[in-house]
């Protein structure tokens, strides 16, 4: 179970096999994955994009480990999270996966920085002992200020720069995002993006976020186009204007065309 | 403490699992202590519904058995349980307490001592003074069984002694306002005699022009009463019956015993047991009737409790959503309500219980001091055994468990997805 699945010269962190997933709604069958099959790589900053309904969120959910795939496997680190129960698979998530939510979503009675430690404290930890840790990471983020105030009461970009800091309380090597910029607006969006960018890249955390916001299509290093419960595509973004920079020097930003993916825009 | 759900369904090949990481005891109280303080008022309101309920039952009950054993005290302070009362009252019955029977009384196991009495008319006088009264016979056995409230002089009732111990409210009926100028003095009295208290007489013939010392004065206002030494009455006027018979018993487990074997012999016997036991019998319905009550005001109480923690758990589905997504297992949801559960009755039930004691003894202290102001003797009848405690603190623990369960339940099973999308 702990083989490490290589592909290429890019150890990949991160496999699906053929997952198909339904859901019944009263005596019909909505297919909604009908076999997608992928692999991520460590260090990629994988963005998954398509229409409403293409089950982007599925897959998403599917490889977080909160929604059980029909048929199919998902492998991470080479565990089949699947085969594990679903204790293991909330410990798993907890700590080697940050997650961040499309609407931030707190335990209202804590502050902003011990709802940061939260990962934490589900992993057995108490909350003395991980303040510390939240309060670095409070700063990273930029919002040390609110540090005692009720996560509620910030404005929604805010409250996503928690979630970032939320994410990373314990060390992930994997961060998984559901359209996090979906609720704010665009400037606030590109700052959460270009935070979580820049943090995934001075950890080297592996990042699968879905979006369809083409504005955000530069961030990611790999583009994975979804339509009607399949991959159509699945590209290295030459367009990245950061961390392909780093691995092909040289290449300018170029204006990204989204001439075949009105729908996804529009979504 | 850890609770772990079965896993059903898993493959027999499933992959091997290590340990598994929980949430601390004290995180998941810190976080049902939170939850409980944001929502301050409905908090109040539910630990104050469950304190009241637990403070009225308390109440209640401390009033309850307070009184019994106030009752069972007052009635059991002059007659101890190991004393034996033998009554000769059924007319029809031919047997009597001569000297024979008391011979044979004495032989039966468990039979410490056995005194005898006799109670009769009698009329006093001293100087221009005279009045009727009682004249009770005892011997010194009965008197040491049923000690007299002396006020002045004392008690000497052998065989031997020629003395007699009057009431004080006799000594104020011969002219004595201080009862202690009587002690020493001579009174003259006459005496019935009758087939109850002397085998050789029949009918009542009085024997006048008596007299006696006077060795001590008892406390008693209401009745005229002159007690003499049963050897006496025996010498001078052949007294050899007795009305009455009192025994201490060896042990308290002797009591039954000699009781049947006297009742056997055709007497009748009577002891504070049978009070007692009838004094628990009336209180018992009482405690009954408590209890119903107390089980009418505890079911609002968990009625409320319910409410506030179902309310909880609907307002907080997009927590446990996001605490699941992040990883809390299903024990640690559980352990979070069934927690503020137990928080929300231990606070109440702690308060409650120490608020229902604390009136109930500050009634009896207000009682207490309206008593004295008025020349009474200060009482206790607040009282709460041991076991009452118990069964408060495993009924509040009960209470805790029975009302969180059904949240904690719900909410650990929630699915994540589901709960975050929640509305």
């Amino acid at each position: 179970m702990e083989e490490v699945v290589k592909h290429e010269h890019k150890e990949v962190a991160i496999l699906v096999e053929g997952v198909k997933k339904s859901f019944h709604v009263g005596e019909n069958e909505i297919p909604v994955l009908s076999g997608v099959s992928l692999k991520i790589h460590r260090g990629d900053f994988a963005l998954l994009v398509g229409a409403s309904g293409c089950g982007k969120s599925t897959l998403l959910h599917i490889v977080y480990g909160l929604e059980q795939p029909t048929e199919g496997k998902v492998f991470i680190d080479g565990k089949d999270i699947w085969a594990y129960s679903k204790d293991w698979r909330a410990d798993f998530r907890n700590q080697s996966i940050g997650f961040i939510p499309q609407q931030s979503f707190w335990i209202k009675s804590l502050s902003v920085i011990e709802n940061i430690a939260i990962p934490a404290i589900i992993g057995g930890k108490g909350f003395s002992e991980s303040i510390p840790r939240a309060a670095k990471l409070i700063e990273l983020v930029g919002m040390e200020k609110w540090a005692d105030y009720r996560p509620y009461d910030l404005s929604g970009g805010q409250q996503q720069r928690i979630a970032v800091a939320r994410s990373l309380m314990l060390d992930p090597k994997f961060i998984i995002a559901d359209e996090p910029t979906g609720n704010l607006d665009f400037k606030a969006g590109e700052e959460v993006l270009q935070l979580l960018n820049d943090i995934s890249d001075k950890f080297g955390i592996t990042v699968l976020m879905v979006t369809h916001n083409v504005d955000q299509y530069k961030y990611g290093s790999r583009i994975i186009r979804m339509f009607d419960g399949k991959v159509t595509s699945d590209e290295q973004n030459k367009n990245s204007f950061d961390r392909l920079e780093k691995e092909f020097p040289g290449i300018d930003n170029e204006e990204i065309s989204i001439g075949d993916e009105d729908n996804d825009a529009q979504a | 403490m850890n609770w772990k759900f079965p896993k059903f369904g898993r493959p027999k090949d499933a992959p091997v699992e290590g340990p598994i990481l929980n949430m601390r005891l004290s995180s998941v109280l810190l976080i049902g202590y939170r939850n409980l303080m944001i929502n301050k008022f409905r908090s109040i309101m539910t630990i104050g519904g469950v304190g009241v309920g637990i403070g009225i039952i308390t109440f209640l009950i401390s009033l309850g058995f307070g009184f019994q054993e106030m009752v069972v005290r007052e009635v059991t302070k002059d007659n101890p349980p190991d004393i034996i009362d033998i009554v000769n009252s059924n007319l029809d019955n031919f047997v009597s307490l001569d000297g024979k029977t008391i011979e044979r009384i004495r032989e039966i196991p468990g039979v410490d001592r056995i005194g005898r009495s006799i109670n009769t008319g009698g009329k006093f006088a001293m100087g221009d003074s005279q009045t009727d009264g009682a004249i009770y016979g005892i011997d010194a056995d009965y008197s040491d069984m049923s000690p007299l409230k002396m006020v002045s002089g004392s008690v000497d009732f052998s065989d031997e002694s020629s003395k007699a111990v009057v009431s004080s409210r006799l000594a104020e009926l011969l002219g004595f306002t201080d009862p202690a100028s009587l002690v020493g003095q001579a009174i003259s009295y006459d005496i019935i005699l009758s087939s109850e208290t002397n085998s050789e007489v029949k009918g009542d013939t009085v024997r006048s022009e008596n007299q006696i010392e006077v060795a001590g004065v008892y406390d008693d206002k209401d009745k005229s009463v002159a007690y003499l030494s049963y050897g006496m009455l025996n010498r001078n006027f052949g007294v050899d019956l007795a009305q009455q018979g009192r025994i201490k018993s060896k042990a308290l487990t002797d009591v039954p015993n000699i009781r049947i074997e006297i009742e056997n012999l055709g007497f009748v016997t009577e002891n504070v047991g049978d009070i007692v036991g009838d004094i628990d019998g009336f209180f018992l319905i009482i405690k009954i009737v408590l209890v119903v009550f107390g089980t009418i005001i505890m079911s609002i109480s968990a009625m409320g409790m319910l409410n506030t923690l179902s309310v909880s758990l609907l307002q907080r589905t997009k927590e446990v959503g996001i605490l699941k997504a992040l990883g809390a297992k299903r024990g640690d949801i559980f352990k979070m309500f069934i927690f503020e559960a137990a928080i929300i009755s231990v606070i109440g039930g702690i308060s409650g219980f120490l608020g229902g004691y604390g009136v109930a003894k500050a009634v009896n202290v207000a009682f207490n001091i309206m008593a004295v102001q008025k020349g009474n003797d200060t009482i206790n009848f607040i009282s709460i055994p041991g076991f009452f405690m118990l069964a408060i603190f495993g009924f509040v623990a009960f209470l805790g468990i029975a009302t969180g369960l059904m949240p904690a339940r719900r909410a650990s099973k929630t699915h994540a997805l589901e709960a975050l999308r929640y509305e």
